[in-house]
């Protein structure tokens, strides 16, 4: 929005939220916490960046990662200790390793394009005369005969589930995840 | 700490964002919401995350251009536009860059051949005469750097304790990277390409440059000019992947990484040539491991619990000794002759003054 550090966390952060979401998944069993855990390690890096920003921002976000489930864990008094050292043993380097979102612009429009043909059928309606055809919120309520507020929530609602999938890939919503095998490592006492 | 549901929160961002995209949004409504991202960190982080997709997404009018106003294409359909026409699967870009290079190999390769004519005739009375195939094995010590000139012109410069082997016959150049690491200038050949073997893996080139190094159980490729490609000899269809400039592939065992980096960022990575080498957040046992590449002197991470500390900076890759006096200034960390080994432990008082 403007500002030097919401411009580094929008271009240096949230273009590693797949590889991170890979992770949790992968790491933490209850998926439906996964979400939480993100927007936590967001508000870390984006208060620890305030004070400094870090020199490899993707080192830095898993290592956040990696105490956040760490501090989780012996917060549930779950797990003994020998669990939390295997923390260090997390398969996080593949995840750290994995290419970086995207290569040009080709790919950002196909998974922009994707991501709106994930969208219910009037939702998708509604960003696209908004995003693509420019027109105005009332003018939409207009040609789709509903009202204004409708609108507004269709837009509320598609910013989100874009959102989830253009930053996080298909790893990234909340409803459409795949159901993985849980490997549940880090709960076993 | 309280913790409010993130969905929560990303609601309330969502509205935010649905209302500011209203025409009425009054200078009210902003100081309202500016009060709402003060509240928390975890309204603006969020918030950010809605709005540049949101930001991103004005990109799909490309997908627009030229349709009828309001009408809203059928889901899949943009795959027909002239930007997705060719992409069939997901490995456009690496379809892309093949069929680019393909074309320029068949111009330059025409153009060479015809202003080159008398030069290969020459060249081949030349190569028929001698022994038509040119074998070697080149080996440097630890701490040790040499550039060698193979005869089809291409040269390889190789890094501290490695071992390069050479064939180069009529109808190929092939290498094999025995240990270490080398960087490889390619001169252009398209009838002969140029093959590095190493850790079971190919990588091919024809007129380009590139570093590669083995692992202990894969390999890393690093290329900075021209198109290379990587594949496992075993299983070369399964494998393949094309690297473009820019590109740094990591294998260990099957499996293949492959990240695409701005070119400095990929040259850092060849350092090494001119005697020194860049951290950017390293952990601490890469980069002794790094080190150790280069001297005789070994440094050994006594305490499992340094490794993870984080490394950034130039160093001087013969100056170990320098490299270890500034981790004991920066970290809580101990180094400890013993022998021809430099041994570091963690300074059990933390004082950091």
């Amino acid at each position: 929005m403007g500002n030097p550090l919401d411009d580094w966390f929008v271009r240096e952060v949230l273009v590693h939220e797949e590889a991170l979401m890979r992770f949790l998944h992968r790491n933490w069993r209850d998926h439906d916490e996964v979400c939480d855990l993100r927007q936590e390690i967001y508000v870390r890096i984006y208060e620890a960046a305030a004070r400094q920003r870090p020199d490899s921002t993707k080192s830095f976000l898993f290592a956040t990662a990696r105490n956040l489930l760490a501090d989780r864990v012996r917060r549930q008094r779950i797990v003994s200790i020998a669990a939390v050292g295997d923390l260090e043993q997390l398969n996080v380097l593949n995840d750290e390793l994995s290419p970086d979102r995207w290569l040009g612009g080709r790919q950002i429009l196909r998974r922009l394009a994707e991501a709106l043909d994930r969208l219910p059928d009037r939702c998708r309606e509604v960003v696209w005369l908004r995003r693509v055809e420019d027109l105005p919120q009332k003018e939409i309520a207009r040609r789709l005969g509903i009202s204004e507020k409708t609108v507004e929530k269709h837009i509320a609602k598609g910013s989100r589930l874009m959102a989830d999938y253009f930053h996080g890939g298909s790893g990234g919503g909340d409803t459409r995840v795949q159901a993985q095998p849980a490997r549940g490592r880090m709960h076993e006492p | 700490m309280t913790n409010p549901d993130s969905r929560q929160v990303e609601r309330e961002a969502a509205a935010w964002l649905a209302r500011r995209d209203r025409a009425d949004w009054s200078a009210q409504d902003q100081s309202a919401f500016d009060a709402w991202l003060a509240e928390a960190t975890g309204h603006r982080v969020a918030f950010l995350r809605l709005e540049s997709a949101w930001h991103e997404a004005g990109r799909l009018r490309a997908l627009g251009a030229g349709a009828a106003s309001g009408r809203i294409p059928a889901r899949r359909e943009w795959a027909h536009s002239p930007y997705f026409a060719s992409a069939v699967d997901g490995t456009i870009a690496e379809t892309r860059h093949r069929g680019a290079a393909g074309r320029r190999w068949r111009v330059t390769g025409g153009i060479a051949a015809a202003l080159l004519g008398m030069a290969v005739i020459a060249a081949g009375l030349a190569w028929w005469n001698g022994a038509g195939i040119e074998r070697g094995v080149w080996r440097t010590a630890l701490g040790a750097q040499q550039v060698v000139h193979l005869s089809d012109g291409s040269t390889a410069t190789l890094d501290s304790d490695t071992e390069l082997a050479v064939v180069l016959s009529r109808r190929e150049r092939d290498l094999e990277l025995v240990r270490g690491e080398a960087f490889f200038e390619v001169a252009r050949d398209p009838s002969r390409p140029f093959v590095v073997h190493a850790n079971g893996y190919r990588v091919t080139a024809v007129g380009t440059r590139f570093d590669v190094r083995r692992e202990t159980d894969g390999l890393r490729v690093v290329v900075t000019h021209g198109l290379v490609r990587l594949d496992s000899a075993r299983e070369p269809a399964r494998t393949a992947a094309m690297l473009p400039a820019g590109s740094i592939a990591t294998v260990a065992g099957t499996e293949v990484r492959v990240q695409h980096v701005p070119l400095e960022l990929a040259q850092e990575y060849l350092s090494w040539r001119e005697g020194y080498v860049v951290f950017h957040g390293t952990p601490l046992a890469d980069a002794v491991a790094e080190f150790n590449r280069y001297n005789v002197r070994q440094i050994v991470i006594a305490d499992p619990s340094l490794d993870t500390l984080r490394v950034g900076g130039n160093f001087r890759l013969d100056n170990g000794a320098a490299f270890v006096r500034l981790m004991q200034q920066v970290f809580p960390v101990r180094a400890e002759q013993r022998g021809d080994r430099i041994v570091l432990s963690r300074r059990s008082a933390e004082r950091r003054d």
